[in-house]
């Protein structure tokens, strides 16, 4: 099956927004797509802008489905794909990108895992190759394992357990707001069950999930488009397919009252409250209008919460959060997600003060709704970040990945825009009226420890034991 | 806990110098071996293809009437501009009393002018498709935004209305003090941040560069009036640039640019004076900030590097890119990939306009603070005594000039180098120069560097931490120690 959309150049689309005066320029990359025999599909955009290309190969798991007694699982074993195989033992793979010129990365988040690299366009082919060579088999050794469990032992010191706030808006509040291990559980992993992953996880977890009828590989760059089918038939398409376990349910049961909580922290002296509301499915009438009312309330300083919490009351010192923030954008993951709003506050304001101020401005918005004006103006940021998501190579390989991996399509990446103009001031005032309700959220004031006691408060999040 | 079972050899390290000098030894031995067998590559990976060349931005640089440089890379089709203005003098030129005024200045530059407010200015803004982002550096002031085309000139609307008439409001100077305060808190919660303050207070001692950041006491003295001063002195657009890039014409946005910055006049006195160069003396000697409750030490060795514009400047890039700059260097192989102590070890260049530094960074689990330290001087003296590979000098040779050539592809990233290179004095064309020289570099010229950066001697030690952890731990090193907060 092979789609294509538009030609070799790029095009602007001038379309009259509904309600703006406005017209909202809207911009295309010519896209195209192929489903191997294999099943793995693939996606190029051409962009001649540069000698260069951007990768991202997406997996269709991420840490909402790793086994229960292996939190952090799905990350660490991310980590083993950068160890080596028997063809190419552990340092070739950043030996050949870094030696083409390029940088290589890897991701895992709630669906997915993607595996990016970018580089000038010489490194294309040693770059397809070391992909579909992890693709084929790993190299399972015990002692990579070992080291990479310290490795990602040392991120979650550096970024949980010796960091202040340690990400708690992150891992503790979906572990508060959720009740299902799925969605609820500490996806950076407690050190019990990292500690007691073994290699015939790793194996088991590779040969259930990592299979090319089980990703998306989507390229961006200075290529023609069917050169680079041609080149990824090649080294991809003897790779034969597996059996992937049936996406099982993660739908949660239906949350029926506010959950408050408090925490300490001992490595800061400035509180932070957390704020979750469980978001509408992301294809449901709701969503789009979600993802407004979310930028509504966080995007940057004109933002509702920033004007009034910041300024106004001046009872906060920064507001930051969104749908499916800080793991990514509002429109990739697929499954039960979050509004989540983190606020740092003066330590001369209290959580009530706080709070009270923060409902009045979802009252205003439930009550009022915003103005046409407020509408199009953050929908206009919103399609300018969209479009900075789709600026470089790699970063519109990511989204051209995501995209087809959730729904089978990229059109989205296109489609978002054009979603986001028909957006009216009612449909966000409706939505914030049946989602931002207390009863629909989680709150978790993290304050700091007393001064004067040992408490060892910095403990693992999510309600590690 | 079974981590520390899983590493022996660690435990008994901070019992005394006997044991400490076996470490080292049987280190030595092992990383040399390492060093030496350098797998070949799998036969059938296919090779690199053949290089295109990559291409510099194509600068239009032009000077508006009133002085302002513009400095113009037009980039048709993908919709949006990348705007970035710097003004000469930042951090190191603020009043001696007023130790990083220019943060307070960055913070509220948008909080009002005389027709607008900072709502509005964050709001039309915001209809533009842009943020403001301001920043102090040690030499200069820039605010950035990142806007869609099809809204540039209100952006630019905006952004002159500030840079002319920013009137920094007293209630609003007043909030932004306690607001700043409050952030110096936070900020002090963090590892990396009080790693980089006792950093640059070690190295630059008493010269202003020793300043990252205001305190308490100069944000609580600073008024609305020292603020406009600043800004009146440094604000005048014979002391700045005003770069944009991305999709627009030429000729139209100076146009625009012209219009809009009409009324904005170079005053008649002289600009503020550059400041002297720093004479910087480093003992090897370990800076302890204490941080109770850390589960890691954070460790930074800082020496003096190459400053911008340096003869040495490129060539040093290619002997950090072997030691610690990449993924596939020496030190993230040694202290990650084979032992596990660190999720991100890194080292890197910080270059200003008077000095360079030159640093290696660490976070570590408290067990393994002593034996990061050991190898962490150990790759830096490799790199100050034997020269490097082929393949690690062309590995690291291409990984510069490809890197560059990626990060220069982003709009904001290349407006940002480019106004890094004009208050450097430097012409953009530098972008190309530096990319032939890092190419041209040879193994003799790596080790020249080499010796003459990289020696671990030459470095100060920057431990955060728990401070008995790290003494227990360095104890051992024979090192004088300094607590610095």
């Amino acid at each position: 099956m092979k789609f294509t959309v538009g030609k070799f150049c790029f095009f602007l689309l001038l379309v009259a927004a509904l309600s703006y005066p406005a017209p909202a320029q809207q911009w295309k990359a010519p896209t195209s797509m192929k489903k191997l025999s294999n099943g793995l599909i693939v996606v190029v955009s051409e962009d001649h802008s540069a000698p260069t290309f951007g990768l991202c190969i997406s997996y269709g798991i991420g840490f909402r489905l790793e086994p229960e007694g292996r939190t952090g699982f799905a990350h660490l074993f991310e980590h083993m794909m950068f160890e080596g195989t028997p063809n190419a033992p552990k340092g070739v793979l950043d030996r050949v990108i870094e030696g083409g010129g390029g940088n290589n990365n890897g991701d895992t988040r709630y669906d997915h895992t993607e595996y990016i690299e970018t580089a000038p366009i010489s490194a294309l082919d040693p770059v397809l190759w070391i992909e579909a060579d992890r693709l084929k088999t790993l190299d399972f050794s015990m002692k990579n394992l070992e080291n990479q469990r310290n490795v990602v032992e040392e991120e979650v010191r550096v970024n949980v357990l010796n960091s202040p706030y340690g990400l708690f808006y992150a891992i503790d509040l979906p572990g508060k707001a959720f009740d299902t291990y799925p969605n609820a559980h500490n996806f950076y992993g407690d050190f019990h069950d990292l500690d007691a992953a073994k290699i015939e996880d790793v194996k088991k977890f590779y040969e259930q999930y990592y299979a090319p009828n089980n990703a998306v590989l989507a390229i961006v760059g200075d290529v023609q488009t069917d050169e680079v089918f041609t080149k990824v038939d090649k080294y991809f398409s003897a790779i034969p397919p597996r059996n992937v376990p049936p996406r099982p349910k993660v739908e949660e049961p239906t949350q029926s009252a506010e959950r408050r909580s408090v925490e300490t922290d001992k490595l800061t002296k400035v509180p932070a409250l957390a704020i979750g509301y469980r978001m509408p499915p992301r294809h449901s009438p709701d969503a789009v209008a979600a993802a407004v009312a979310g930028e509504l309330l966080h995007n940057g300083q004109a933002s509702r919460l920033y004007q009034m919490l910041v300024k106004e009351k001046q009872v906060a010192l920064s507001v930051d959060g969104g749908v499916n923030w800080p793991l990514g954008t509002p429109f990739e993951f697929n499954g039960p997600a979050l509004m989540t709003s983190f606020i740092v506050y003066p330590t001369s304001v209290t959580e009530d003060q706080l709070l009270a101020a923060f409902d009045a401005n979802i009252r205003d918005l439930i009550d009022k709704g915003p103005s046409q004006q407020d509408v199009d103006r953050v929908v206009t940021k919103m399609r300018s970040d969209w479009y900075g998501n789709l600026e470089n190579p790699i970063d519109r390989a990511s989204a051209l990945s995501h995209a087809t991996l959730f729904d089978g399509s990229f059109d989205l990446v296109y489609q978002i825009p054009e979603d986001l103009a028909k957006v009216t001031p009612a449909q966000v005032r409706a939505f914030a009226a049946k989602y931002l309700v207390a009863t629909n959220r989680t709150v978790i004031n993290r304050v700091p420890a007393p001064k004067d006691k040992d408490q060892d408060t910095a403990k693992q999040p999510g309600g590690a034991q | 806990m079974t981590l520390v079972q899983m590493i022996p050899s660690i435990i008994g390290l901070t019992s005394g110098m006997h044991s400490m000098r076996i470490f080292v030894v049987v280190l030595l031995l092992a990383s040399f071996a390492r060093a030496q067998k350098e797998t070949p590559l799998p036969k059938d990976i296919p090779p690199y293809g053949p290089e295109k060349p990559l291409a510099t931005p194509s600068v239009r640089s032009v000077t508006l009437d009133n002085g302002l440089s513009l400095w113009l890379v037009s980039e048709p089709g993908f919709p949006k501009v990348a705007l970035t203005v710097a003004v000469r003098g930042g951090l190191a030129a603020d009043p001696a009393n007023r130790p990083g005024l220019s943060e307070l200045l960055s913070k509220t530059i948008d909080q009002g002018t005389g027709t607008r407010t900072a709502k509005q200015i964050a709001e039309e803004l915001q209809a533009a498709g842009g943020d403001l982002t301001a920043s102090a550096t040690k030499d200069s002031v820039e605010i950035s935004s990142v806007v869609l085309s099809s809204r540039l000139d209100s952006a630019i609307a905006v952004l002159a209305d500030i840079l002319e008439n920013a009137s920094f409001p007293d209630a609003e100077v007043t909030l932004a003090k306690r607001n700043l305060t409050d952030s110096l808190e936070q900020r002090e919660a963090e590892p990396r941040f009080l790693a980089s303050r006792a950093r640059d207070k070690v190295l630059f001692a008493d010269h202003p560069y020793h300043v990252t950041s205001p305190t308490r006491d100069s944000i609580a003295a600073a008024t609305p009036t020292d603020l406009r001063q600043v800004f009146a002195q440094r604000f005048r657009p014979d002391q700045g640039v005003l770069i944009a890039v991305g999709d627009f014409q030429n000729d139209k946005i100076v146009a625009t640019l012209k219009s809009a910055f009409r009324f904005w006049k170079t005053p008649a006195n002289a600009p503020a004076s550059a400041i002297s160069a720093p004479s910087v003396s480093i003992d090897h000697a370990v800076y302890i900030v204490p941080r109770p409750g850390s589960v890691q030490t954070t460790i930074e060795l800082a020496t003096t590097g190459p400053k911008l514009g340096d003869p040495d400047f490129e060539v040093t890039q290619v002997a950090n890119a072997i030691y610690g700059g990449a993924f596939s260097s020496r030190l993230t192989s040694n202290i990650r990939e084979d032992k596990g102590y660190t999720y991100s070890p890194y080292s890197f260049l910080a270059s200003y306009l008077k000095a360079g530094e030159m640093i290696s960074h660490a976070d570590v689990r408290n067990e393994v603070t002593a034996p990061t330290l050991n190898e962490i001087e150990y790759e830096l003296n490799r790199v100050a005594t034997t020269p490097p590979t082929e393949e690690e000098l062309s590995k690291a040779k291409r990984y510069i000039v490809g890197l560059e050539a990626l990060r220069l592809q982003d709009r904001s990233s290349l407006a940002n180098r480019l106004a890094t290179l004009w208050v450097a004095g430097l012409q953009p064309e530098q972008i190309g120069i530096s990319g032939k020289k890092v190419s041209a570099a040879t193994a003799a010229e790596v080790d020249a560097v080499g010796q003459k950066y990289f020696p671990a001697h030459r470095s100060a030690i920057i431990a955060v931490g728990e401070e008995k952890v790290v003494r227990d731990a360095l104890s051992s090193f024979g090192l004088p120690f300094h607590t610095v907060q």
